[in-house]
């Protein structure tokens, strides 16, 4: 998806972790071109993918890296976790191994990024209910235990999918407007951006700065 | 993608790429600014000075470069190489290429630039000892191994000169012991056979004698011997220079044992009895000689404590954040400065995809990481896993029917497909000549632009205002003692407690200028003040002021600063002349305003009276 240059305001870094064969490749495929790969081969390495979408009213583009599960990439997917302003932490819900197996990718997400970093628990492939191997309650209270966001999706369907995104989204954006994430630091995962179209405006988040201003 | 294969063509002259000199000819502008950035870092406005350094060394070599591109004739040209471009193309070891902007602890132990950012910050946490510690124990094993291979040198020299005489070892060796006589109390008198055993590895250990062990031995022995009358001047030399020697490596392992591993030294380092005890006995060898190596056991706990307790807070901390704007306001930023450093690739990232040449990057990242996860291997992986990888790669880039082609020429296709096709699986280093082609292609066609971008503007200010905002809360928080919410911990920038969030959150309203539009902030600031001038016209000789005195005004003192009108227009001179290029101009606009912003606010919040005419900024502000 190409977008006129300067068209958002802000970029947001994202990475998507999990076991492999969760669906993380299809989930961002869905994301940023509607579609879903059936027959997608696995990712090497990482993978990037970029989609605009609007946030309070603010245009934001979300830089997303989708890394490879496969054990034996782990090591070189690792350097991918620093400075990302979000992670999606996927597992099959289909699958319980993969369930199991979270508590080592939060680890990893815990001590690669930074400790604002939002971190949002997708249970893959609602569309699969007759398999279902995890049930919603207990991912829910692993996720509530942990501080993590949640939602089931499926990305074949594209259920839920946009609104994981954007969740995450959503909370990144109020950790910068209270403050809690800082703009302007290089390891942010967030890059600010002024926009043409917006010309001299504040912007959103500069609004809580103002200082009884009259203009 | 033809113009991927018309820039074969063109050749930039050589360099060298892991050179800390800027570039000269290219940028000539730089060594200047080079030096002064260094100084740059205490004062308000020179941190701006800081990030338009850097980009007018990028802009100016950019610019240059673009024409040296377009003005150099083809010297070969050669399809499967990009160009003679020294260790980027034909020596290309993905495995080694590091970021400067990336490092592990031993990387920056090891790293003058990196070092001193480090000692800062372990200083700030009261752990600096550690990392003295460690840096001269690694230089007292290296002098002390140089210095007795250079001694043991000289005794070749010299005992091939004299006879050799087969001397039984046993009469002379406590006559041996007694010469060499450290002062240690410690030493003790082992049997004639163990001391020569003893002596044997460490001759050998010090090594450079070509097949004459023994030679060197008699030598030492016939020292003992009073009586020889033809060997008497260069051996007692020898013999002199030897306990000189030792004595004095001795002596350096005692300070730095006194200083860091006695249980009496002011911070010892955390090691056990244990370690103590067997370095206490390597340095009081029993033949008297010190082991060069008797620190490396504590240097490696004392790197392993560093590793896993400080180096990660280091890399979360403003002196981090210094350092890298060191490396990139240095004049000389490399590809793999950018590739292999996680903040800068994001800025990166999105300035490829702008570009519409995310293909190659992504490229570059899938077949690195196949690459070293395999070679990480060494050997041992499955070949028929490994060459579905790489399948899926050749499917995604090069096939005849790939989805995302790159336009790697029929050559490299065929290389590839018979690398992959190979009995046994690829091998790690399978699409090296692809990636050696993006990895030009990325530096030559497109670092530049980026280096020159509004992107890369934008990390060098996020990298500064990671230093100030820290710096800022650090002193912030200094000022504001006694309340119990302000531990200082100098490290992470997003600090949880309220009160320092108040004041960070203070320095990023005064900050955030940076990223409006080229308008001025009218919120707080008073636009007028930009366009007063003090000494109005320069036509006044003075005034009177309102005690009735006269206030000099022409022929201001040297060191009185210019007013900030014209500070303005040199900086929009600075940068728009001769440049007709849109890019560069909007940039300048934004960074003149950067600097009028800074300016205004410095003279602002330093007088909060406005009724002053002359409003006086700060000294050592415009250095």
């Amino acid at each position: 998806m190409t977008a006129a240059p300067y068209n958002y305001s802000f970029i947001f870094k994202y990475i998507i972790i999990g076991d492999m064969g969760v669906g993380k490749s299809c989930l961002l495929h869905q994301f940023t071109e509607k579609k879903f790969m059936a027959d997608c081969p696995h990712t090497i390495g990482v993978e990037f993918g970029t989609r605009i979408m609007e946030v309070h009213g603010q245009k934001v583009k979300l830089q997303i890296w989708d890394t490879a599960g496969q054990e034996r990439f782990r090591a070189v997917t690792r350097s991918y976790y620093r400075g990302a302003a979000g992670a999606l932490m996927v597992y099959d819900i289909t699958r319980r191994s993969t369930y199991n197996h979270l508590s080592s990718w939060l680890t990893d997400a815990r001590n690669l990024t930074n400790p604002n970093t939002v971190i949002i628990l997708i249970g893959n492939k609602a569309d699969l209910e007759a398999q279902r191997d995890v049930t919603y309650e207990e991912a829910k209270q692993f996720a509530d235990e942990n501080g993590l966001l949640f939602l089931e999706a499926s990305a074949k369907t594209g259920e839920n999918v946009e609104e994981a995104f954007l969740e995450a989204a959503k909370r990144i954006y109020q950790n910068i407007q209270d403050g809690s994430l800082d703009l302007n630091a290089a390891e942010s995962g967030v890059q600010h951006k002024p926009s043409a179209l917006q010309g001299g405006r504040l912007n959103a988040d500069s609004q809580t700065t103002k200082e009884g201003c009259s203009c | 993608m033809s113009f991927f294969k018309r820039k074969a063509k063109n050749k930039e002259p050589e360099r060298v790429p892991d050179a800390k000199a800027t570039r000269a000819p290219l940028s000539p502008q730089s060594p200047s600014q080079a030096t002064r950035n260094h100084n740059a870092f205490p004062e308000a406005s020179g941190l701006s000075k800081v990030a338009f350094s850097a980009i007018s060394a990028n802009m100016d070599s950019f610019a240059s470069g673009r024409t040296a591109i377009l003005k150099k004739q083809p010297s070969h040209m050669e399809a499967a190489h990009f160009g003679d471009l020294g260790h980027s193309s034909v020596n290309y070891q993905p495995q080694e290429t590091r970021s400067r902007l990336s490092k592990s602890a031993d990387q920056v132990l090891q790293d003058n630039v990196a070092l001193p950012h480090f000692i800062h910050y372990m200083e700030q946490r009261g752990a600096d000892h550690m990392v003295r510690f460690w840096l001269e124990a690694e230089s007292f094993r290296s002098a002390s191994w140089s210095r007795v291979r250079a001694h043991s040198l000289n005794s070749v020299k010299h005992s091939s000169l004299a006879e050799p005489v087969p001397v039984s070892p046993e009469g002379s060796d406590p006559q041996m012991l007694v010469q060499s006589a450290p002062s240690d109390p410690n030493i003790s008198r082992g049997s004639p056979a163990a001391t020569a055993e003893r002596r044997e590895p460490s001759s050998t250990e010090a090594g450079l004698r070509p097949g004459t062990p023994r030679a060197g031995t008699p030598n030492r022995q016939v020292t003992s011997r009073t009586g020889t009358p033809c060997k008497g001047q260069s051996n007692s030399t020898l013999r002199d220079l030897s306990d000189k020697l030792m004595k004095s490596i001795e002596k350096d392992a005692v300070t730095i044992f006194t200083k860091y591993i006695s249980p009496d030294a002011a911070k010892p380092i955390p090691i056990t009895e244990q370690i103590r005890n067997d370095i206490v006995a390597k340095i009081c060898g029993e033949d008297g000689m010190v082991d060069p190596n008797c620190f490396v056991i504590a240097q490696s706990v004392v790197l392993s404590v560093l590793e896993q307790q400080h180096f990660s807070g280091f890399l979360w901390s403003h002196h981090f954040c210094k350092y890298q704007i060191e490396v990139l306001t240095s004049g000389s930023v490399f590809l793999a400065d950018i590739l292999f450093s996680e903040s800068a690739l994001f800025y990166f990232s999105e300035y490829m995809e702008k570009e519409e040449a995310m293909n190659i990057l992504q490229f570059w990242l899938a077949a690195d990481n196949f690459q070293n996860q395999l070679a990480a291997k060494k050997g041992q992986y499955d070949g028929q896993e490994a060459q579905n990888d790489a399948m899926i790669l050749y499917d995604k880039y090069f096939s005849l029917q790939a989805t995302n082609p790159l336009g790697f020429g029929d050559s490299v296709r065929m290389e590839i497909e018979s690398n992959i096709c190979r009995e046994g699986g690829p091998l790690p280093d399978c699409f090296t000549t692809p990636l050696r082609q993006a990895w030009t292609t990325m530096e030559k066609v497109y670092m530049p632009g980026f280096l020159s971008s509004n992107l890369y503007y934008k990390y060098l200010s996020d990298l500064i205002n990671s230093v100030r905002a820290d710096e800022f809360v650090n002193v912030s928080a200094q000022s504001q003692g006694g309340s119990a919410d302000n531990e200082r911990s100098g490290s992470n920038a997003s600090e949880g407690s309220q009160t320092q969030q108040g004041a960070k959150k203070a320095a990023i309203k005064i900050l955030k200028n940076f990223d409006e539009a080229i308008t001025v902030d009218v919120a707080s600031l008073d636009p007028e003040s930009l366009y007063q001038r003090p000494y109005a016209g320069k036509m006044t000789f003075g005034k009177v002021n309102e005690l009735g005195q006269f206030i000099r005004e022409a022929e201001p003192e040297p060191d009185v600063k210019k007013s900030k009108g014209s500070m303005f227009s040199q900086a929009m001179k600075k940068w728009v002349q001769g440049n007709s290029d849109e890019a560069q101009e909007e940039m300048a606009w934004q960074i003149a305003k950067m600097i009028v912003n800074d300016v205004v606010h410095q003279s602002n919040h330093n007088s909060p009276g406005k009724s002053t005419k002359v409003p006086k900024p700060p000294s050592g502000f415009l250095s």
